[in-house]
């Protein structure tokens, strides 16, 4: 056998790219996982806006309108579940045993994972941005603005993904991360501008709907796509962006370490 | 002598079960150490330690003179190394799954496509190359994750029950695969439950319970501390099995013992069996078949600890 030098000194960002084009390279062995990221959010596009827009506007077609782009970035964000669920798979296989007795990065292995995931939301945004616009939404800001929003989303969800990094490493069952969905990304999302205005939420609330970052993120979305002078909503959503990354991703990186060297 | 093992004193516990209870261990380059003990007995956690992969409570673990604790970052890039679990991932292909590991170890994209390719070819496993890792046979499986666990030749090899679970064709295969890599001057730490893979691959054996090493040497050193030899004898009635072990016994006051139908008597020189197998004869008890025998390391074992390898399960390992 030949002895194997190889001199190529990667940085963590190469391999961290490694990371995600085996996170992606799965795709083939498993292509339900496209439908998977897609799922969450078109049907909460789909039956929020047919079953309950007339209610809430009078016609399906107004809700759309006002609610179509902040509904998917919600199903977006209950989407990064899966970012938990695939790392708490890959631990329980023995997967990162291997690689964390390799001279590997710890941030590229759980960085190739986030950014893995977030070519699915993309490919995800697209499939049900698609349809949001065959079913009658048009974005007065032009294409300049739809890809503006789509940044704005793809923003957040790159941040919130690196709470559910700390999830999926921490958690004791698959069950559990199910549950933080539930007990954690729900109430977010309901108590945001996402889809109700904040006057009608109750009061104890509102100052909470004021700041909640998915408010940032929805109004960013509406300025955006209604061609709109962006202002303290980007600001607030950039802020928001920068800090759960700042908190998370060095409680990752501990919750790592603990779990596979501890 | 330069080691490429050394362990001393190695203590871990979770809660309230002490894994290792001060392990003491070494190999010198080159060489096979088996680490021969019963599920929950602290193998996968000494091999934890080594690997940087858990910080030990006291004691020290040493690869190539390379702290495992404080040099971590040095070790890893020296071993290799096949957990008890295939450290695979199940959804890539045998090949995608080696170039992964070829490029995180800094290989060119098309190093790592013919390192991996070596690999295969070396490992029969080209023929399954694009196929998902999840398809393989556990033969397969097995030997993907040792190929894995050498892209970058290591200098030190880890291998944690190699070949639990596997048919004995299987197991063959892969024995001859890791004897090929100690012919190329790899160090190997083996743990395994099996006694024969021990006797097989390892130059040393160091036999390990309830986290502490109970004895160790070569494997007809282990031979010897049993002593002597090991009458077996079947009787033609499997109901005259007590009858011919309390014959035993009571001639030569052996600690004879029954295992599946047959009597097995230690004794210290042959013409003790002469004195038991007259005995037997004089007592009227027919034998289909009988042997005077080297002790197997499952003696070994048993004389050891006092109970076999395979019943010890109470205390599963632990392999947090």
């Amino acid at each position: 056998m030949s002895v194997t030098t190889w001199t190529t000194h990667r940085g963590p960002l190469a391999q961290s790219a490694s990371m995600a084009a085996r996170s992606l390279a799965s795709i083939k062995h498993q292509p339900a996982q496209l439908i998977d990221f897609v799922m969450i959010p078109m049907m909460i596009l789909l039956s929020i806006t047919f079953f309950m827009g007339g209610q809430m506007m009078g016609s399906w077609q107004d809700f759309l309108q006002y609610a179509g782009p902040s509904l998917i970035a919600m199903g977006l964000f209950f989407a990064i579940t899966s970012t938990g669920l695939s790392l708490y798979g890959d631990i329980k296989d023995g997967v990162f045993d291997r690689l964390t007795a390799m001279p590997v990065s710890r941030f590229a292995l759980l960085a190739g994972r986030v950014a893995a995931d977030m070519v699915k939301h993309a490919w995800a945004l697209l499939v049900v941005g698609g349809v949001a616009f065959a079913i009658g939404y048009r974005a007065d800001g032009g294409g300049l603005g739809v890809a503006a929003a789509a940044g704005a989303v793809l923003l957040f969800l790159f941040a919130s993904s690196w709470a559910m990094v700390l999830v999926g490493l921490t958690a004791k069952s698959e069950e559990q991360i199910q549950t933080w969905m539930v007990a954690l990304l729900m109430p977010l999302a309901y108590t945001s501008s996402i889809f109700v205005e904040i006057e009608t939420l109750p009061t104890a609330v509102q100052w909470w709907a004021e700041i909640n970052p998915l408010t940032a993120l929805g109004d960013s979305m509406r300025v955006f796509l209604d061609g709109g002078t962006p202002g303290g909503e980007v600001a607030a959503l950039l802020g928001w962006s920068a800090a759960i990354i700042a908190v998370f991703v060095p409680l990752s990186l501990r919750a790592y370490r603990r779990k596979l060297t501890g | 002598m330069q080691h490429a093992i050394e362990v001393r004193g190695l203590k871990k516990a979770f809660g309230d079960v002490r894994a290792l209870d001060g392990v003491d261990l070494s190999a010198p380059q080159g060489t096979v150490l088996g680490v021969l003990g019963p599920n929950g007995a602290g193998k996968t956690t000494a091999v934890r330690c080594l690997t940087t992969l858990t910080v030990p409570d006291s004691g020290t673990a040493r690869v190539l003179g390379l702290d495992a604790v404080t040099q971590a970052a040095e070790v890893r890039a020296r071993i290799g190394l096949t957990g008890q679990y295939a450290g695979l991932d199940p959804n890539l292909s045998g090949e995608q799954n080696l170039v992964l590991i070829a490029r995180l170890l800094g290989a060119s994209r098309s190093q790592a496509k013919n390192r991996a390719a070596e690999l295969l070819e070396r490992f029969e496993l080209v023929h399954a190359a694009t196929r998902a890792a999840s398809k393989y046979s556990g033969g397969m499986r097995r030997r993907l994750d040792l190929a894995a666990s050498i892209v970058r030749r290591p200098e030190v090899l880890f291998l944690d029950e190699p070949t639990t679970g596997l048919d004995p064709k299987s197991r063959g295969q892969l024995w001859e695969l890791v004897r090929d890599l100690v012919a190329e001057g790899t160090t190997v730490l083996l743990t395994t439950q099996y006694l024969e893979e021990a006797d097989q691959l390892a130059d040393t054996i160091a036999v390990i319970d309830s986290g502490r090493v109970i004895a160790s040497g070569v494997p007809s050193e282990l031979k010897r501390m049993v002593g002597g030899l090991v009458l077996r004898m079947r009787p033609v009635n499997a109901e005259a099995l007590p009858k011919l072990i309390d014959v035993a016994d009571w001639t030569i006051d052996a600690k004879a013992r029954g295992e599946d139908g047959e009597a097995i008597v230690p004794v210290s020189h042959a013409g003790e069996a002469t004195a038991v197998m007259s005995r037997v004869s004089q007592a009227g008890i027919d034998l289909v078949a009988f042997g005077l025998d080297e002790p197997t390391l499952d003696e070994v074992f048993l004389t050891l600890t006092g109970h076999k390898a395979e019943a010890a399960q109470e205390n599963q390992e632990v392999a947090a």
